[in-house]
């Protein structure tokens, strides 16, 4: 099946490269090894060669697009289905308009890599998948797919429901000792958009270079916040991190919150729903006032 | 894993520990209420250090974590009751922005009764004092705060 | 040579912290990185600890001094850089190359960095040998022979049940006596050297490099990267740093310096609002040009010693090797604005 996926999805980039109805298709070519895909920046016909369509190609592409803001002309770009509520996110921040990108839809059987101890699983971030299949596209190269396990949403969720206050504090806080502040969770995201990051603008001292526990910890409980009621659940973040940080724990906690709270949400799907912190009902809950 | 907060010399000194607790409080309903409980002359601890804003959607939750980090042990939001809000609908987006940031530092690990937010109008003095009180001494008994709080 | 068995190791580097603070690759999980070991904590040593021992003479973040500052008086206290006499225990012969480039660095060229000196006249060196190579190594092509490890006053090897080490200095035969009462003599053996998967060819390199600043080359190549820090923060040779003051209340404050990386934006941001690297494809040369043509240029060595985490733990797979053989590949002829050239 991939394959033909990936013979369709040639014939489609070659033509749209050749009739010059985009004049950038962005998607995937095999990396260093065989079970490493890297994003792939096709200019030309000929480009269209490396592309490859399989079960590798955890990337998300939809992060690229804030890179190509300015960009004269029209964009194609493979989606799978995180990738595709991604661009969805996109479009509602204002980043681009509809009209500059064009999608190409890739249904998504559940991504495969190599682990830590050099054995081949499943990709975590694809535990839970309630989206397989794109969300929008205008044109589809695969046959649509059934999410595998959707029950699996929050179940990152499910050893932390019974700490107590301090055991929270303590392996939250030692896991976050860890962190570098590389900010790879933060390029990756397409819920991240700002055109000028706070933690990246120094000058304003919002949060100082160094590295300790309570610098790392509201770097991490910000931007869990900031994404909050956008975050479109890809696993971009927790994959990108060099140091294997449990970044998807609080986008699933905020996600499972509002919820519970505003009732069912998930971001990036519909494109006309307004995110739940962007809006408000006169009934909404009052827990602690 | 703890981490050694260098705490400065001069709270050492200090003898017992009062905490300290930073109000966010709006100007129009809970900043006068405050106002009122001063002129009204109902006693509250002169812990709880109020910083004005124009509306409690004004406060974004990153204050919040900046106040723990300089050294508050507590930290309450103040608005308008709902449907009074000066500016129509700001307190709205505070009510839905407060409940999920009080759940996330639930979370982590943070006290829920560090963080609070109230609904004080600009005529209940005594209502801001009451919980000014109370909020004090809930922290009181928890003690200092050194979750997200400044290495030095 | 002295060896002893694996269930043992705990109670040497409990024997050896007695005197000494121990830094090894202390498992946290998903990550290992060199910390001070107490009992208790598990040593990764299967594979190369994922921050890199540079972390050890080199921090993250590293207080310089403390000020107080009156109306008419300034005062300086100065960070003690080391409190012990330091064991490193398990670097591997990358990291110990990445340390001599690094002494190149810190140490050379008229300006000694002290906090870097203290720490590094203050350690034992322990390097462990590789058993097995992981995929991303390419350590072989930057001139390491990854069984071997000069620099360092004990080599260490396991053959999965036994450790083995060597002393070759008089400080590591001092340390080895220190255990002598835990130890055995014992032949262990190394498994054989395999071939590395990696390859990379910088023979020429960086005289080619001189010439291609404004290669189209550059044009394309850095599409994919997506400006984060951590090849830089995971890369053994990378220095960088910033320094940043922190007031405090009346008049104190103290100084730090911390790890900066040259793919953030504002790296090269000056005071007046230009930026000479605006984009990520000024960011993404300068990189690559830095460890493959200007260090070498400057100190006579490649800035890479093929430890390969900037290869497996890039997000998008920016691939140093890839580059090097392409850029090896380039028509040199083939330029745009030659007539500008730098």
């Amino acid at each position: 099946m991939m394959n033909k996926m990936t013979d369709k999805a040639k014939e489609v980039a070659r033509e749209l490269l050749e009739k010059q109805e985009v004049d950038l298709v962005i998607g995937w070519e095999r990396g260093t090894f065989e079970d490493k895909t890297a994003p792939l920046f096709m200019k030309k016909p000929e480009d269209v060669e490396r592309l490859v369509i399989n079960e590798y190609i955890v990337n998300s592409l939809a992060t690229y697009m804030l890179h190509y803001k300015t960009h004269g002309g029209k964009i194609a770009i493979f989606v799978k289905g995180c990738d595709s509520r991604g661009i969805v996110r996109l479009i509602q921040d204002k980043q681009f308009t509809r009209e500059k990108v064009y999608l190409i839809g890739v249904p998504c059987s559940g991504m495969k890599e190599v682990n830590e101890n050099d054995e081949m699983v499943d990709s975590p971030k694809c535990d839970g998948c309630t989206h397989p299949n794109p969300v929008i596209y205008d044109v589809i190269i695969g046959e649509e797919v059934q999410p595998k396990n959707p029950e699996n949403r929050f179940k990152v969720l499910e050893d932390d429901l019974n700490k107590v206050v301090e055991e929270r504090w303590s392996s939250w806080a030692s896991e976050y000792n860890k962190c570098i502040r590389c900010y790879a969770c933060q390029r990756i995201c397409p819920a991240c958009n700002c055109r000028e990051c706070i933690f990246v603008d120094q000058s304003q001292e919002w949060i100082e270079r160094r590295v300790d526990e309570t610098e790392n910890g509201t770097y991490s409980l910000i931007r869990a916040y900031h994404i909050a009621g956008r975050c479109v659940e890809c696993g971009e973040c927790e994959r990108s991190c060099p140091v294997g940080l449990p970044i998807m724990k609080l986008n699933k906690r905020i996600a499972k919150d509002i919820e519970d709270l505003f009732g069912p949400y998930e971001a990036g799907v519909d494109i006309e729903q307004n995110s739940p912190l962007g809006d408000f009902k006169y009934d909404d809950p009052e827990e602690f006032m | 894993m703890s981490v050694e907060h260098k705490i400065p010399e001069r709270e050492k000194q200090q003898g017992e520990w009062t905490p300290k607790i930073v109000g966010f409080c709006c100007n129009w309903c809970s900043y006068a209420g405050a106002d009122l409980a001063g002129t009204s002359r109902f006693q509250y601890p002169s812990n709880l250090r109020i910083i004005r804003v124009p509306c409690s959607g004004r406060v974004n939750p990153h204050m919040v974590i900046r106040a723990f980090q300089k050294g508050a042990d507590g930290v309450l939001v103040a608005g308008c009751h709902p449907g009074d809000c000066h500016y129509a609908t700001g307190n709205y987006y505070a009510r839905r922005r407060m409940l999920v940031f009080k759940r996330l530092l639930e979370y982590v690990g943070i006290e829920p009764e560090r963080f609070q937010a109230r609904w004080i109008s600009g005529s209940e003095g005594q209502k801001f004092a009451e919980n000014a009180i109370k909020l004090s001494e809930e922290i009181k008994a928890l003690g200092p705060n050194r979750k997200l709080r400044d290495v030095r | 040579m002295k060896s002893i068995n694996k269930q043992k190791l705990a109670d040497v580097l409990t024997q050896w912290s007695k005197g000494y603070a121990v830094m090894a690759p202390v498992d946290e999980g998903s990550a290992a990185s060199f910390k001070k070991w107490e009992e208790g904590k598990e040593v990764q040593l299967d594979k190369n600890s994922t921050i890199p021992a540079k972390n050890i003479f080199f921090p993250q973040t590293e207080e310089l001094y403390d000020y107080k500052a009156g109306k008419d008086s300034l005062e300086l206290a100065e960070a003690i850089p080391i409190k012990d006499e330091m064991i490193v225990f398990g670097i591997r012969p990358c990291d110990l190359m990445s340390l001599e480039i690094l002494d190149d660095l810190f140490l050379t060229r008229g300006y000694i960095d002290t906090y870097y000196k203290a720490k590094r006249d203050n350690a034992v060196i322990v390097s462990y040998l590789c058993g097995e190579p992981c995929r991303t190594c390419f350590c072989e092509s930057m001139g390491i022979d990854y069984q071997k490890a000069e620099g360092a006053d004990i080599t260490m090897c396991f053959d999965g049940e036994n450790f083995g080490f060597i002393a070759q200095t008089e400080k590591g035969e001092n340390l080895l006596k220190e255990i002598d009462l835990l130890t055995e003599e014992r032949d262990v053996k190394l498994s054989e050297k395999q071939e590395l998967k990696l390859k990379a060819d910088t023979e020429g390199l960086a005289e080619k490099l001189a010439l291609m600043f404004e290669h189209p080359y550059w044009d394309s190549a850095y599409e994919k990267c997506i400006g984060c820090g951590a090849c830089t923060y995971l890369c053994p040779t990378c220095h960088c740093f910033d320094i940043n003051s922190h007031n405090r209340a009346c008049g104190t404050g103290f100084k730090t310096r911390c790890w900066d990386s040259c793919m953030f934006p504002d790296y090269t941001l000056m005071a007046g609002g230009h930026n000479p690297r605006p984009t990520r494809k000024e960011r993404f040369r300068n990189r690559f040009l830095h460890k493959l043509q200007q260090f070498p240029e400057r100190y006579g060595k490649t800035a890479c010693v093929g430890c390969g985490r900037c290869i497996s733990k890039c997000p998008v797979n920016v691939d140093i090797v890839a580059i090097i053989s392409q850029l090896k590949e380039v028509d040199i002829n083939d330029q745009q604005g030659m007539d500008r050239v730098g």
